[in-house]
């Protein structure tokens, strides 16, 4: 059994390469990467030589490519010479311009070296001759550039994504000479009142504190870095998106660290235990907040994370589906061909054939005008009554589909040989039909609990849309509709390991719930 | 020993009959066709007829229907004072009752029940399209994959990396790349969609490949094909109609679910999904663009479903008693 499951956790984890693999050459290679401009105003307003440097720009942002320009190249060769003070020297400011003059650049010896150092390392150097007219005088959009561009293989990028995806804390995370105390250590925490583990040099201030959130204990130590947005959420982590708190700003009467213990207190709404080092220069304000360079914070809000608001909805429905649909498959097993069967098939021919959009719209229409309940999540007055109608136009299906499945499987069993006995032993209908039945039929569905339980995770794409709901159903079709290559990859990831996850938790559960069953074909079970 | 016994009377328990030589030249069973017991069981049923004769009038509405009603969905785009007109405004806009304005216009001042007509036609040959290109090959290919051990293996790893891959990516990369053509939408929804069916079918194919009847056909050395054809894919008829009745459905609510996110059909084509994704956002102000496409798509797909599920009762043999 070990072994069985150490075969299929590698086999998991080599086709979880292979999917992200996959969806990097889509994404990147098949899609042809110019559309991302068809919607840009600032690329229509661009011309010439300025439109082709910003395409590369955008690239660079994109994750398709990275390149060195030119200007910043003469920057560190100036420096190493001359310190500080480089940008007004003359050699400098020659070379910088030379590269406005077509003929003057192809002499320049600056130039020259550029070339010859990014060509040796692979790169390919692109000169943008300055365009002029014919009388002289520079044409608009027309700027000579100099670039060294190197395209970004998918192998590399896999490398580049893997090696970064598990981060560390470490006390040597920030490369600031200026910081010299570099230690963990546990410190009592003037936040919650107990105690925190504290680090710097770290990223994060706070490694491991309580407070009154759930789920109460948090932690910095090891983040999974699933990937960087590239436009959707411009340059965030999307593990930091989908988990930090959505809404309005909590406002509480607080004070700033390095005011601790005198009467300074203000009334903000910053998260004290989300402080991350500041990479940039102080100003002087924070200089009298903060005692060290950790001084960069997020909010406290009033929402749950998006991946929180998906999470609940998703949890409660599931919950809902659970506890309606298996006692009305038992009783349309029960009551075949009668009334209540009837009507339970009419509801399930409905939610299985009717695209979810209509239901769900129409649930929205009738929910809004019969009860007043709060259509847009954002206007609801009373925020809980928000999550009403999407929860309850989440558990639809999915009641349907638990009657459909538990109605079909109780009646494959009502002739078996265990039903006739237990009847002949005179056992009630009822306990047959609750104990001994159910519990039987309930083993083709025992493997899908995980899948729907870990599938609440990955947010409802319409019911989310419709709703307006702030979760993490829509990331995916957003990122794909703005081209967003750095979420697709995430999501990816995020949805295939989940899939993985819940299949091998399925099939264990299973085999937990009927011992009968087994999963490795050595101990005699199958053939 | 027993014939001995006195205890028995034979005479009490067996007669002679008369060897009658014409009636055992005859098969007494009686006759036995598979197809006709199919009809025969499915038009047993009055409610099947009913929803047969919608389903005629649907088709016959949205396939002749744009040859009477001819749609044009720019016809008004020029003139504002034409947009999003209730369907009584409409009527005393362009003077008078017409069937062409009795639902209203659109966002563009175009005719919603000519559009719904126009739509659905689309939607049905959509579906009809998909689910034949991806019952065929998956069916085609689940049948061998479910019986060589050797391609369940490879099919298998193919299988748990292509079906991780998710399905609204692969579509939008595929109608990005090649463009939101009515060909190329259905190129981009069959491309992986016969996998899934071929691994359901892979499943049944697996259970009826080890009985015995087949066994005993491999051990008289008949070739895969035929095995396949001839003791297998008879036997499962019941699960392909059965299949077939959730599947072509589930193209029409596929098309709708992928014009909402916006990587549907181009706009050009007037689809059904494309129409409930522009009156989506004023489903409240404007309802008469938002529900007539909405409860036409539900009705399509609702029948299908229906005949569909009676089709795969009557095509299971143990009904025909």
């Amino acid at each position: 059994m070990k072994k069985y499951l150490a075969k299929r956790i590698a086999f998991s984890i080599f086709s979880l390469f292979v999917v992200v693999m996959t969806v990097m050459l889509l994404v990147y290679t098949m899609i042809e990467r110019s559309v991302i401009f068809q919607q840009d105003d600032t690329w229509n307003k661009k011309s010439n030589n300025d439109r082709e440097m910003y395409e590369y720009v955008q690239y660079q942002k994109y994750g398709y490519l990275t390149y060195v320009d030119y200007s910043s190249f003469l920057k560190e060769k100036y420096i190493a010479k001359y310190g500080d003070s480089y940008a007004t020297q003359e050699d400098f400011l020659t070379d910088m311009e030379v590269i406005q003059d077509a003929k003057a650049a192809k002499k320049n010896a600056s130039v020259k070296e550029f070339m010859e150092k990014y060509s040796a390392m692979g790169y390919e150097v692109r000169y943008m001759e300055p365009i002029t007219y014919k009388r002289g005088g520079i044409k608009p959009g027309g700027k000579g550039y100099l670039l060294a561009i190197q395209e970004k293989n998918v192998l590399y990028r896999l490398g580049d994504y893997l090696s970064g995806f598990f981060k560390f804390e470490t006390t040597n995370d920030v490369k600031d000479p200026e910081l010299t105390e570099r230690y963990i250590r546990v410190e009592k925490d003037p936040y919650s009142g107990l105690f925190a583990v504290v680090g710097s040099g770290t990223t994060h201030k706070y490694l491991l504190y309580f407070d009154s959130k759930f789920p109460f204990i948090h932690q910095n130590f090891l983040r999974i870095n699933l990937g960087t947005s590239y436009t959707t959420y411009r340059g965030q982590e999307i593990t930091s998106v989908i988990n930090n708190p959505t809404g309005d700003l909590v406002v509480t009467r607080q004070q700033y660290p390095a005011q601790l213990g005198t009467d300074n207190y203000v009334e903000t709404a910053i998260d004290f235990h989300s402080l991350t080092y500041n990479t940039g220069i102080l100003s002087d304000v924070e200089r009298t907040q903060f005692n060290d360079k950790y001084t960069v914070y997020n909010y406290n809000r009033s929402g749950l994370s998006m991946i929180g608001n998906s999470f609940v909805m998703g949890i409660i429905a599931t919950i809902i589906a659970y506890a309606l649909g298996l006692p009305l498959g038992i009783l349309m097993a029960r009551r075949k061909d009668k009334t209540a069967d009837k009507i339970g098939n009419a509801y399930i021919i409905f939610i299985s054939a009717v695209p979810s959009l209509a239901y769900i719209f129409m649930l929205a229409a009738f929910g809004t005008a019969l009860f007043h309940l709060p259509y847009k999540f954002a206007n609801a007055e009373v925020p809980i009554l928000a999550y009403i109608l999407p929860t309850i136009s989440l558990s639809l299906p999915s009641i349907g589909s638990l009657m459909k499945w538990m109605r079909r499987y109780m009646i494959d069993q009502m002739n078996s040989d265990y039903v006739k006995f237990a009847r002949s032993q005179g056992l009630s209908e009822k306990e047959i039909f609750n104990i001994h039945i159910s519990r039987n039929a309930m083993i083709y569905l025992v493997h899908g609990i995980p899948a729907s339980i870990l599938g609440c995770l990955t947010g409802a794409i319409i019911t989310e849309r419709v709703y307006s709901v702030p979760g993490v159903g829509n990331l995916l079709t957003r990122a794909i509709n703005s081209h967003d290559n750095g979420i697709i990859v995430a999501c990816t990831v995020f949805y295939t390991s989940l899939s993985i996850i819940s299949l091998i938790l399925g099939d264990l559960l299973l085999t937990k719930y009927d011992p009968r069953i087994s999963l490795s074909e050595e101990r005699g079970g199958g053939r | 020993m027993s014939e001995k016994n006195p205890a028995v009377n034979q005479d009490e328990l067996f007669r002679f009959i008369d060897s009658d030589t014409i009636s055992s030249e005859k098969i007494v069973a009686p006759r036995y066709s598979y197809w006709a017991s199919v009809f025969r069981v499915f038009f047993r049923k009055k409610l099947n007829i009913v929803v047969l004769v919608i389903l005629a009038l649907i088709l016959l509405i949205s396939f002749v229907g744009p040859l009477i009603f001819p749609y044009d969905m720019m016809e008004n785009v020029t003139n504002a004072s034409t947009y999003n007109l209730s369907p009584a405004a409409a009527m005393s806009r362009f003077g008078g009752f017409s069937l062409k304005w009795l639902l209203g216009t659109g966002p563009m001042g175009n005719s919603i029940f000519y559009g719904v007509i126009s739509s659905s036609r689309t939607s049905i040959l959509l579906a009809v399209i998909c689910a034949a290109i991806n019952m065929t090959i998956g069916i085609l290919v689940g049948a061998l994959w479910g019986y060589s051990r050797s391609v369940d293996q490879v099919m298998l790893v193919v299988y748990n990396i292509i079906a991780n891959v998710p399905y609204i990516l692969l579509i939008s990369v595929l109608v990005y790349i090649i463009g939101s053509g009515f060909w190329s939408f259905i190129f981009a929804l069959t491309i992986t969609g016969w996998l899934g069916i071929a691994y359901f079918f892979r499943t049944q194919v697996m259970i009826i490949r080890d009985r015995e009847y087949s066994l005993a056909s491999r051990c008289l050395g008949t070739p895969v094909t035929r095995v396949i054809s001839k003791n297998i894919l008879p036997f499962l008829t019941s699960v392909i109609v059965t299949l077939l009745a959730t599947e072509l459905p589930s193209y029409i609510g596929m098309e709708v679910f992928l014009s909402y996110i916006g990587v549907g059909l181009s706009a050009s084509i007037p689809s059904l999904g494309r129409m409930i994704q522009q009156a989506q956002s004023a489903f409240m102000t404007y309802p008469w663009e938002f529900w007539p496409p909405v409860i036409v798509a539900s009705a399509i797909t609702i029948i299908l479903y229906l005949l569909g599920q009676s089709l795969a009762d009557a095509s299971d043999p143990r009904t025909h008693m």
